[in-house]
């Protein structure tokens, strides 16, 4: 983590250049920096030099190889799917939670069982289609909330705002459902010296993540095509069908994925993480299969919780197959090789990648 | 009772200028009276308005001075006497119908009065309009102190009713809200009844009708000559005569006797200064070889008499003439005794020192010694603060450096640090939207900046509607957003259309902001600014679609509001506010900055000087710790 750092130096070296995820980890602790929508911004500069904002921002330095071993103690074994005890397929056992689920529903299901143990009492969420085509950070206090909150959205919202906003009130053990960047910053939270909200968060279910869409723009696009706030889901096929499905109550429709390249927010660009690399428990799509997720277990803690979930039943597991682990570790491989390519395009000098901080024998392996 | 209704005459009472003014209408039997509140001309109206019941005759706040005038007008073409008020720039407001209604003439005294704002204390410009007059040809008069003040306006709806033209009144800042001796004459009984006869047509026969207006303009300029308000006071045989008007008497006589020269120079004092009383001029400066004339702003007196003089050539012989011209007084700005005996003392080839040369140094010391430095700001409590701040983070948000058309109104404030420098342009009512729907037409030429037109209440009836129409059938990119607070704030809180009252207090019916948008066809929504996150969202969101747009901030004047119900306790939770470990670096006492808020330097917390909070508690809703708390009284 750099010292000395604050607002002035989060807006240069972030937000003015389209870097910002939205991931909501520099709002809600100071009255200068509000989220609206997907867009962040330093209203005003606080005049202090320091700050936890730029502490805290997943696109500030960040030292990768320190953040493992804080983690999962060890520095990755992976390259490119960093530290995991182990990897499977999972889906949930109860139908009703995969019917609304995105896929196999899994997220919901360990969610519902966590808070349902006890081993968390509230849960930061995302309500995908909250009236609009924005989602919205929402806080679960009972487990039947959190069913509300399946199925994804492709624009990011910013989750740790709200994780933000909910520790000032309550101390309670939390669990939270987050985005690659939304758990490296979460991560740093924990990691860092001053006291914060994700010191409560004992349970981190990361998703899998290519890119969002920037709200202006998805917003402006979708626009007089459809009615936004009659939005059910929005989904993006399997290839080689390249589209993305916007399905409304009053009928869906499709666009050419090529169509959406423009909205992708530049932060994406130079994302170095699809699987969530830093959470307890990582959660993605099967390739294939609908009704299934690709489940990574990552800590010890995490490990505990899905065999006792498998147990109870609550969830199903089977082996990935050798074919689509290979895949994805090639997919991911590829997301860091353009990641590293785009910012070295920015930075003009391979040994300046921006915010990540990589030991010479890792930063090669992906140039 | 009120020293407007005392009728007491001979008593000498105290009064304001403007009520002086409105005391001149009383005593000439004014009927009607109509204004649009304005600094420095606002008490005339509402004097009127105070006693309007007790003498029956008709008092209004007018939606803006065009209608004032208009009105006003009318109640004289049908005989009767009205006044109308207004601050300089009204005049610029009705100048359309005060550029015609000369040519039509009028029949009851029409009595226009302008309070006029040397130094533009609190005015977005300082124009002279004096200027007008000639330009109308309308006979002018100004008066120089709280007697003629009275005297004048009780004589020019006379001087009206004989020449058939509206007569207009010059005030400045200086005299309508200082107070002086005033002695009281009688208050006739009304007796007048309207009928309207006749036709007052501008349009035709303009020449024939302009011909005439020169002429009644003559017939102004033959009563001036032998007017009590234009004199002479001095040595008989001066070489060194002061030409002045208004303001400047009393500035001239002060310096005259500063400088030890009664003796030597002479005061000439016009009141009647378009048209000018010419032989009475030539008369006082026959044996006069120097001039000095001293006026506040524009040199008009100046160049008059300096026509006037070198039309006189002949019989004046060569005059040397002091004043803007020659640079001995400004021509902007107000201007005061030490100005002029500057002058004086200069083209005198006197010394002249007011006070030790150190004194102004000594003073500004002192000054920053023991003041706090205060940047003009809002009141404690008021909506404007926060709005301001939610319109900055909604600009903020969007991100494509978005900004701030001005308007006319308290939260012109908004230029400066109390709005946290949001307005961009400012100028004269109802132009905040008449600029935003020009930039909101520049898309064509890569323009994507988001414009935000601010308006308070009372200006968007006086001068926005227009502006929000043509940004409706233009299809213009514009987002107005109404400040709503209840009221003609900045000067007094005057009622308009939306206040639910009349000038004399009655209920009177609600004219909806939201209701004409609507009738207007544009989207429009109202959102207490207290809500500030939602405010900033719903700002946010509105800037994201194209089209004209209306966003109503309401919520009333706390000045007003704490007045009418039990004032909220709130104070700072030491136990919650943690100081400078906050990291939130003070926000409430140094950026929102509210005077009711303040930093303890001993406890190093903030807290809140009950004295000044007003307890509207937004504060509270800001506070990053929760550490303030609203007790409901």
């Amino acid at each position: 983590m750099e010292a000395g750092k604050g607002p002035l130096d989060l807006e240069k070296e972030v937000l003015n250049e389209g870097l910002c995820t939205s991931c909501g980890a520099c709002v809600e602790i100071c009255p200068y920096i509000k989220v609206v929508k997907d867009r962040v911004a330093v209203i005003e500069p606080c005049g202090l030099a320091e700050g936890k904002c730029y502490d805290f921002c997943p696109r500030t330095p960040t030292d990768i190889a320190a953040l493992d071993r804080r983690i999962f103690g060890q520095e990755r074994p992976d390259s490119s799917l960093g530290s995991y005890i182990s990897i499977e397929m999972a889906q949930a056992r109860d139908k009703k939670i995969r019917s609304r689920a995105q896929y196999g529903g899994v997220v919901s299901a360990l969610m519902t069982y966590a808070m349902d143990l006890g081993e968390i009492g509230a849960a930061v969420l995302t309500r995908p289609f909250d009236g609009g085509l924005m989602p919205t950070s929402v806080v679960a206090e009972e487990s039947s909330q959190v069913l509300g909150c399946a199925t994804s959205n492709y624009i990011a919202s910013a989750t740790l705002a709200g994780l933000n906003k909910v520790t000032k009130q309550r101390r309670a053990p939390i669990g939270v459902v987050c985005l690659p960047c939304q758990v490296l910053a979460l991560r740093k939270m924990q990691a860092s010296e001053h006291e914060n909200g994700a010191k409560e968060v004992r349970l981190v279910i990361g998703l899998f993540c290519t890119w969002a869409l920037s709200y202006q723009g998805f917003y402006q696009f979708l626009r007089g095509k459809l009615a936004l706030s009659h939005i059910k889901r929005i989904d993006i096929p399997p290839p080689p069908a390249n589209i993305l499905v916007v399905d409304t109550e009053k009928g869906a429709m499709e666009f050419p994925l090529e169509d959406m390249r423009g909205f992708i927010k530049p932060a994406c660009g130079i994302c170095f993480d699809m699987t969530s690399e830093f959470a307890d428990i990582s959660v993605g799509m099967v390739e294939g299969m609908d009704d299934w997720n690709t489940l990574m277990i990552r800590t010890p803690e995490a490990e505990r919780l899905i065999e006792k979930a498998r147990q109870e039943g609550i969830i199903e597991t089977k082996p990935l197959d050798e074919a689509r682990l290979t895949h994805l570790r090639e997919a991911s491989l590829q997301k860091k090789r353009r990641a590293i390519e785009a910012i070295v395009k920015r930075t003009g000098d391979e040994r300046n990648l921006l915010y990540l901080l990589l030991s010479e024998e890792e930063r090669r392996k992906f140039l | 009772m009120s020293i407007l209704a005392m009728d007491q005459p001979g008593r000498s009472v105290l009064m304001m200028g403007n009520e002086a003014i409105a005391r001149g209408a009383i005593e000439a039997g004014v009927d009607f009276s109509t204004a649009y509140p304005g600094t420095p001309s606002s008490e005339i109206l509402e004097s009127l308005a105070r006693v309007a019941e007790h003498f029956g005759f008709y008092a209004e706040w007018s939606i803006n001075e065009m209608v004032a005038l208009e009105a006003a007008a009318a109640a004289s073409f049908s005989g009767l006497r009205a006044i109308v008020a207004m601050k300089q720039n009204g005049v610029n407001v009705c100048s359309d119908f005060l550029l015609t209604v000369n040519l039509t003439g009028t029949k009851g005294g029409l009595v226009f009065v302008v309070g006029d704002d040397p130094s533009a204390i609190s005015s977005s410009n300082e124009q002279d309009s004096r200027n007008f007059a000639r330009f109308a040809d309308l006979p002018l008069l100004e008066p120089a102190t709280f007697q003629e003040a009275k005297d004048m306006t009780r004589w020019a709806f006379e001087l009206s009713e004989r020449v058939g033209l509206p007569c207009m009144i010059r005030s400045v800042t200086r005299l309508s809200h200082s107070r002086g001796n005033v002695k009281l004459a009688e208050i006739p009984q009304r007796s007048r009844s309207a009928r309207f006869e006749g036709g007052y047509v501008a349009g035709v026969f303009v020449p024939i009708k302009h011909a005439e207006l020169h002429q009644k303009l003559e017939q102004a300029r033959e009563e001036f000559e032998g007017s009590e308000f234009n004199w002479y006071v001095g040595p008989e045989q001066a070489r060194f005569v002061i030409v002045t008007s208004g303001s400047g008497w009393l500035y001239s006589r002060e310096a005259v006797a500063a400088l030890g020269l009664d003796g030597e120079v002479g005061i000439l004092k016009i009141g009647t200064t378009w048209p000018l009383p010419e032989r009475f001029i030539v008369d006082h400066l026959k044996k006069v070889t120097e001039v000095l004339i001293v006026e506040e702003v524009d040199p008009f007196l100046e160049q008059n008499i300096k026509i006037l003089l070198a039309e006189q050539a002949k019989t004046l012989g060569p005059i040397e003439v002091y004043g803007a011209r020659s640079g001995h007084l400004p021509a902007f700005g107000d201007i005061n005794q030490d100005k002029v005996a500057r002058a004086l003392a200069d083209v005198r080839g006197l010394e002249y020192r007011t006070r030790d040369e150190q004194y102004a140094r000594r003073a500004g010391e002192l000054a920053l010694t023991y003041l706090p430095p205060r940047m003009p700001t809002f009141c404690p409590g008021c909506p404007h603060r926060a709005s301001l701040w939610a319109i900055k983070a909604a600009l903020k948000l969007d991100g494509r450096d978005g900004f701030v058309t001005g308007d006319i109104g308290c939260y012109s404030l908004g230029v400066g640090p109390a709005g946290f420098w949001q307005l961009k342009t400012l100028h004269c009512m109802g132009a905040g939207i008449g600029l935003a729907n020009g930039f909101g037409q520049l898309g064509q030429f890569a323009f994507d900046q988001p414009v935000v037109a601010v308006c308070g209440d009372s200006t968007f009836f006086h001068a926005a509607i227009p502006g929000l129409i043509n940004a409706r059938f233009n299809n213009s990119n514009v987002l107005m957003v109404v400040l709503d607070n209840g009221g003609t704030a900045m000067t007094g809180f005057q009622p308009h259309p939306g206040s639910g009252t009349d000038a004399l207090g009655r209920p009177a019916p609600v004219v909806e902001i939201e209701a004409i948008c609507k009738a207007i066809g544009v989207e429009v929504r109202v959102r207490d600014p207290f809500e500030v996150d939602q405010a900033i969202e719903e700002l946010y969101d509105m800037l994201q679609d194209g089209g004209a747009k209306v966003m109503v901030f309401r919520r009333k004047c706390f000045l007003v509001e704490s007045r009418e119900k039990a004032r909220p306790r709130v104070f700072v939770d030491p136990e919650k506010c943690i100081g400078d470990d906050c990291g939130c670096a003070r926000f409430c006492s140094r950026v929102f900055n509210c005077p009711g808020i303040i930093w303890d330097q001993e406890a190093k917390k903030a807290k809140i000087d009950e004295v000044v909070c007003t307890g509207c508690g937004v504060c509270a809703t800001l506070c990053p710790q929760g550490a303030i708390v609203v007790e409901e009284g």
